[in-house]
């Protein structure tokens, strides 16, 4: 060290020589309770909730931004940012008032033409969004507080892409920032939540901070998910990013975080028999396991091939590998849909229970199988990815199919799975990912069940039978119909073998017993959240 | 005065026949051959017998006792050191002792392959840049250029290029050894190639080849063999450090480096996952060490003048 | 010497040149697209390219490395893809843990090990010098985050000595820094230690032999002063060079203390910078690593010409 470290250094310990050189910080007491910090489930790299899709940026967004309109307990779409609506007789209008007294971070009220530029920006990346703007006459501010969107088709479905949490979500944000093009990140983090994104404190990779905004209203109504009012009892949030499991579950027994987001089940049980720190199930909404075979190509062009590997696998395989030993975090899942939701159906589903591997091998052999090659692109730096990969690894090998097992990262997978080409042209056979439950609910957000062939997602499954049953979704009026045509399409994309669903799964979260106020939901809520020194 | 009685010669008068005084050098047994080399040298001995062992586990692996190292039995995740699993299974089921015993083949071949390559391949290089002086300056600044680049960046880079892989990763590896031995036989041919008696060798009109050979050889040989040592073992370790990352050999293979990765979260609750396969890369690389240190020692061609 | 100074100043231009221009094309032909990444798990193909062409990159390769390094040369080392950050603050934000827990890491280092092996050599074959190198053997063959969760479990958690993670800036304070900075330290150092003791035995072992050494003794040089003052100068040659080298693996054993650490230092960011392909970042760390490197490097052969004063060039 050179001496002017030092002398600073030696000036430095004589000013904390009394504090005895404790390793937190030397806030006072009553300064620590009203700072939370947490670890969240990855890094927040980048802050635009409308230009990625990640989890976790979303997670930080709903802190700093808000929706016109918000999911409860229910995932009903209640107001929020919005007044009141009114929506013409034959669907095509519709007129929103805004709430007064909204107020961006830099002192600006929230106006109408924010809220056009923002919808406008949103509608371009989102796939409710889209089809808004497919079926757009014009989207336009009226005054500073009314705003309204004539459609050339009536859209029911209207409240619930304006609220809905998953990701892309409509925030609002200032006209300025929301002009900057779709396809590129904002640079300005203005919003009009309860917490202000302090720019200045942020280290990607390794911490950001929120202040609270003093000026915000909270609803008066009572807070249920992502409705209501919002009640912000902290000062300041600090996002602390540990990516080693091991250093996090150290971190939050001897105090030095207060809420992780994500602990890794197997060390659940140390965190439960600590006296200080409480533990429970995140979200009911849980998670879906799932691999996607690529339907453009041999061998899992034939839906023999396609069936056969499901007649095979054994889902429990899966959840254990996936989430462990512990039975009440998992459950089989014969369907696409969430459970404990009101279109879960588990009709078709007999295929996932069958676990049969002579009937699997027979099913093979009839496709046509002949000892190809079969690329499993495996991403080993997600721990969702790396534990399924190697189940399905094991399952393909004893089915007797040529493995050909691509250990890469989750980067990797992204291109590669863009490909349509065969793994010898620098294409695919099979790659793992998972969905969110709350992603899994209906077929609208749910973009990884859609069969339409080059436009759907990763695998490119081409079922008509599944299309049609979407659209029916789409025009469907009441619940009834919903389920109905639900239950269909559960059963055609199983037919079909869309994508192999592995299971369902339930995380936990694990926070400090002096700190109050944490609800199950889809999201971490930091509202009506508090602590005791 | 006492006189052999076993002289039977005459003793002229006056002479006395000295005491047979107690011999004070020992002679020095000679040991020929490897054995004798290695009772000569105890730290090479048990080193090079470690090694041994170890690698002999790697070859015998399927028939120690072992089962297929990758079958997954996620029902049988987890479980501590028992009868059944004598070193308990990880998070898929798997047998942890046969993944460790067959981890010893990746591990040492990783070791072993870079430490020759490396030293090899430095060793030509750092004595071209110690001698001839106009390919000294190129020469370094391309060491320097090879060194500036994190070795986990080269090993991630050619993973994705190719494939996770044993080769991909000896061949990161090795180039990121090659400038370290390389400039350390420069630094040892750089301060011998002034000394006497090198100048005195070029003076009588020896060639370069023969000086080489002769003089500055042999002395860059202990401080290599010690640095090849030091690769081969840092090689190893290397390895867990790219399997930690997720940059290292596939999963399929295990290798001590893959297995403690996988069980590195969990060593708070299971420390089992990683403290055997610790255990075992603890141990070879103590054994890597001893037999450098051993060698070192015997062959410094000045303590071997001492004797 | 002022000219072989300037010399070597001037050659490491092209050198880092020919540096860029290879981790440039490796992040070219490598798969893994940030754009795919960027996009999220949702997106569809139509949205990566939409994303990647407004990257830019779509471009042909000379274009890109053409105009990374015209604004190398203007000192912007662009902007990260991931967080729309320059690189420049990035790097800024993250080097200071990096670099306190390197000096702290070299500066233990050398006031343990070099002690260490010169009495090791001083006392070679004796117990002392079995019992140094049992040691420095011992604490070189365990890897880095073995040693640290040890550390981080006995004397974080269990003793709350030390904090688990994280690192306290220098400008909060001496101590909390130094706190902070402890273990990590600690662990980064055994290996280096065990290394650089026992080169310095062997250095010192051949040293030792020479017959300056038997004159110093025979004229009644005190031990101290033939071993630190004579001995250890001729023998430093080899330690020198493998302090130099020791910052290049420093770096190398950072990138994983900083992981079990969770300190926010320049390794980590290499590594998620890596596995995310975020190009610009990648490019300027390895550039300011080239940088770094030749500066050791030069101070380490001009160290040369001061200690062994037979190298001449």
């Amino acid at each position: 060290m050179d001496r002017r470290t030092v002398l600073k250094g030696l000036a430095g310990a004589g000013a904390l020589a009394a504090t005895g050189g404790l390793p937190m910080p030397a806030i006072s007491q009553g300064a620590a309770a009203r700072t939370l910090r947490f670890v969240p489930q990855a890094d927040l790299a980048n802050f635009d909730p409308v230009w990625t899709t990640q989890y976790v940026v979303r997670n930080a967004a709903v802190l700093v931004w808000e929706t016109l309109y918000g999911v409860d307990e229910k995932l009903q779409p209640q107001r929020q940012m919005v007044e009141s609506e009114e929506v013409s007789s034959d669907g095509l209008t519709w007129t929103f008032k805004l709430r007064s007294g909204l107020k961006f971070h830099d002192g600006e009220p929230v106006r109408a033409k924010d809220v056009v530029a923002s919808l406008t920006r949103w509608s371009n990346r989102d796939s409710m969004g889209l089809m808004l703007k497919a079926i757009q006459n014009e989207l336009t501010a009226v005054d500073d507080k009314t705003f309204k969107w004539v459609l050339k088709k009536p859209y029911p479905k209207m409240l619930l892409a304006l609220g809905k949490n998953n990701t892309p979500c409509a925030f609002i944000m200032p006209e300025r920032i929301a002009q900057t093009d779709p396809f590129k990140q904002i640079n300005e983090y203005v919003g009009s939540g309860p917490m202000k994104f302090v720019r200045s404190e942020w280290v990607p990779g390794a911490r950001s901070a929120f202040e609270k905004f003093a000026d915000y209203v909270p609803r008066q109504e009572k807070n249920s998910f992502f409705a209501g009012g919002k009640q912000m009892l902290f000062d300041r949030i600090e996002w602390v990013v540990i990516p080693d499991p091991a250093t996090a579950s150290a971190a939050l027994q001897s105090g030095e975080v207060d809420w992780w987001e994500n602990p890794l089940p197997d060390l659940v049980p140390v965190l439960k028999k600590n006296r200080n720190i409480n533990v429970d199930i995140a979200d009911p909404l849980g998670n879906i396991g799932s691999f996607r075979m690529n339907h453009t190509h041999p061998p899992f062009d034939d839906v023999k091939a396609r069936r056969a590997v499901l007649t095979a696998m054994n889902q429990e395989d899966y959840m254990r590998a996936l989430v462990g030993d512990d039975t009440s975090l998992w459950k089989p899942l014969p369907g696409f849909f969430t459970p404990n939701t009101p279109l879960y159906t588990e009709e078709g589903g007999e295929i996932l229970k069958m676990r049969n591997l002579d009937a699997a091998k027979k099913l093979l052999a009839e496709s046509g199988y002949a000892n190809q090659p079969v690329s499993c692109i495996v991403a080993q730096d997600q721990v969702i990815t790396k534990a399924q990969g190697d189940v399905t690894a094991d399952l393909l090998k004893r089915m007797g199919m040529n493995v050909d097992f691509v250990a890469t990262d989750w980067g990797t997978v992204g291109t590669r799975r863009a490909q349509k080409a065969p793994h010898n042209q620098g294409g695919w056979e099979m790659f793992h990912t998972w969905h969110a439950g709350a992603d899994c609910i209906n077929p609208a957000v749910y973009i990884a069940i859609r069969a339409n062939g080059d436009k759907a997602w990763y695998g490119w499954p081409n079922s008509p039978a599944v299309e049609n049953e979407v659209t029916a979704w789409f025009d469907a009026k009441t619940l009834e119909e919903e389920k109905a045509a639900v239950a269909r399409l559960n059963k055609a994309a199983l037919e079909d073998v869309v994508y192999a669903p592995t299971g369902f799964f339930l995380s936990y979260t694990a926070w400090r017993k002096n700190v109050s106020g944490i609800v199950k939901g889809p999201v971490p809520f930091f509202w009506g959240v508090s602590k005791t020194a | 005065m006492s006189a052999s009685a076993t002289n039977s010669a005459a003793v002229p008068p006056g002479l006395a026949i000295a005491r047979q005084l107690p011999d004070l050098m020992q002679p020095v047994k000679v040991r020929r051959g490897v054995l004798g080399f290695l009772r000569n040298n105890p730290t090479v001995a048990i080193g090079a017998a470690l090694l041994l062992c170890l690698m002999l586990i790697g070859i015998f692996a399927p028939y120690l006792g072992t089962v297929d190292p990758t079958a997954i039995a996620p029902a049988k995740r987890m479980r501590p050191p028992s009868e059944l699993y004598w070193f308990g299974t990880d998070a898929l089921g798997r047998d942890v002792y046969s993944r460790v015993m067959f981890g010893a083949r990746v591990s040492l071949t990783v070791g072993l392959s870079v430490a020759l390559l490396a030293t090899l391949a430095g060793l030509a290089i750092g004595l071209v840049s110690g001698f001839v002086r106009w390919a000294d300056a190129i020469i370094m600044r391309i060491m320097d250029g090879l060194m500036s680049i994190p070795p986990i960046l080269l090993a991630v880079a050619l993973m994705a290029l190719t494939r996770g892989s044993v080769r991909n990763v000896i061949m990161s590896i090795t180039i990121a050894e090659i400038p370290r031995v390389s400039r350390l036989v420069r630094g040892v041919v750089l301060s011998l190639r002034e000394q006497p008696y090198v100048d005195a060798a070029i003076a009588s009109g020896t060639r370069m080849p023969m000086i080489i050979l002769r003089h500055i050889l042999p002395n860059t040989l202990a401080p290599l063999l010690v640095q090849a040592t030091y690769v081969c073992a840092s090689a190893m370790i290397v390895e867990a450090i790219l399997s930690f990352i997720g940059a290292g050999t596939p999963p399929t293979i295990p290798s001590w480096g893959n297995i403690m990765a996988e069980g590195r979260a969990l060593w708070q609750v299971k420390p089992f996952l990683v403290f055997f396969p610790a255990a075992f890369l603890s141990i070879t690389v103590l054994a890597v060490n001893l037999v450098g240190d051993g060698l070192r020692d015997a062959l410094d061609p000045r303590m071997a003048k001492d004797l | 010497m002022a000219s072989y100074i300037l010399r070597r100043v001037l050659v490491t231009i092209p050198v880092m040149g020919i540096v860029a221009l290879f981790v440039f094309s490796l992040l070219y032909i490598a798969p893994g697209d940030p754009a795919a990444v960027i996009a999220g798990d949702q997106a569809s193909p139509a949205d990566v390219e939409r994303i990647r062409q407004s990257l830019g990159l779509d471009q042909p390769f000379l274009v890109q490395f053409g105009g990374w390094l015209w604004r190398i040369l203007h000192f912007d080392l662009g902007t990260s893809i991931f967080t729309n950050l320059p690189v420049t603050s990035l790097i800024a934000q993250r080097i200071e843990p990096t670099l306190s827990l390197m000096m702290l890491t070299l500066a233990l280092t050398l006031v343990i090990a070099v002690p260490l092996g010169v009495i090791a050599a001083w006392k070679a074959g004796s117990l002392i010098d079995r019992v140094i190198m049992a040691f420095a053997v011992s604490a070189f063959s365990l890897p880095v985050f073995v040693v640290g969760y040890i550390l981080a479990y006995v004397f974080a958690l269990e003793l709350e000595w030390f904090p688990v993670q994280g690192y306290t800036p220098l400008a909060d304070g001496f101590w909390p820094w130094l706190q902070s900075l402890v273990l990590p330290t600690i662990a980064l150092g055994s290996v280096y230690i065990a290394l650089i003791a026992r080169i310095t035995r062997a250095s010192m072992l051949e040293v030792l032999q020479q017959d300056y050494i038997r004159t110093g003794r025979a004229k009644g040089l005190g031990q101290p002063s033939i071993l630190f003052i004579h001995a250890l100068k001729n023998a430093a040659v080899p330690i020198v060079t493998v302090i130099g080298i020791g910052v290049a693996l420093l770096i190398g054993g950072a990138v994983v203390t900083e992981s079990v650490f969770a300190i926010p230092g320049v390794g980590r960011l290499t590594v998620d910078a890596i596995l995310r392909r975020d190009y610009p970042v990648i490019q300027g760390i390895v550039l300011m690593f080239s940088f770094l490197y030749t500066l050791v490097n030069l101070m380490v052969d001009v160290t040369y010409t001061l200690i062994d004063p037979r190298i001449r060039y």
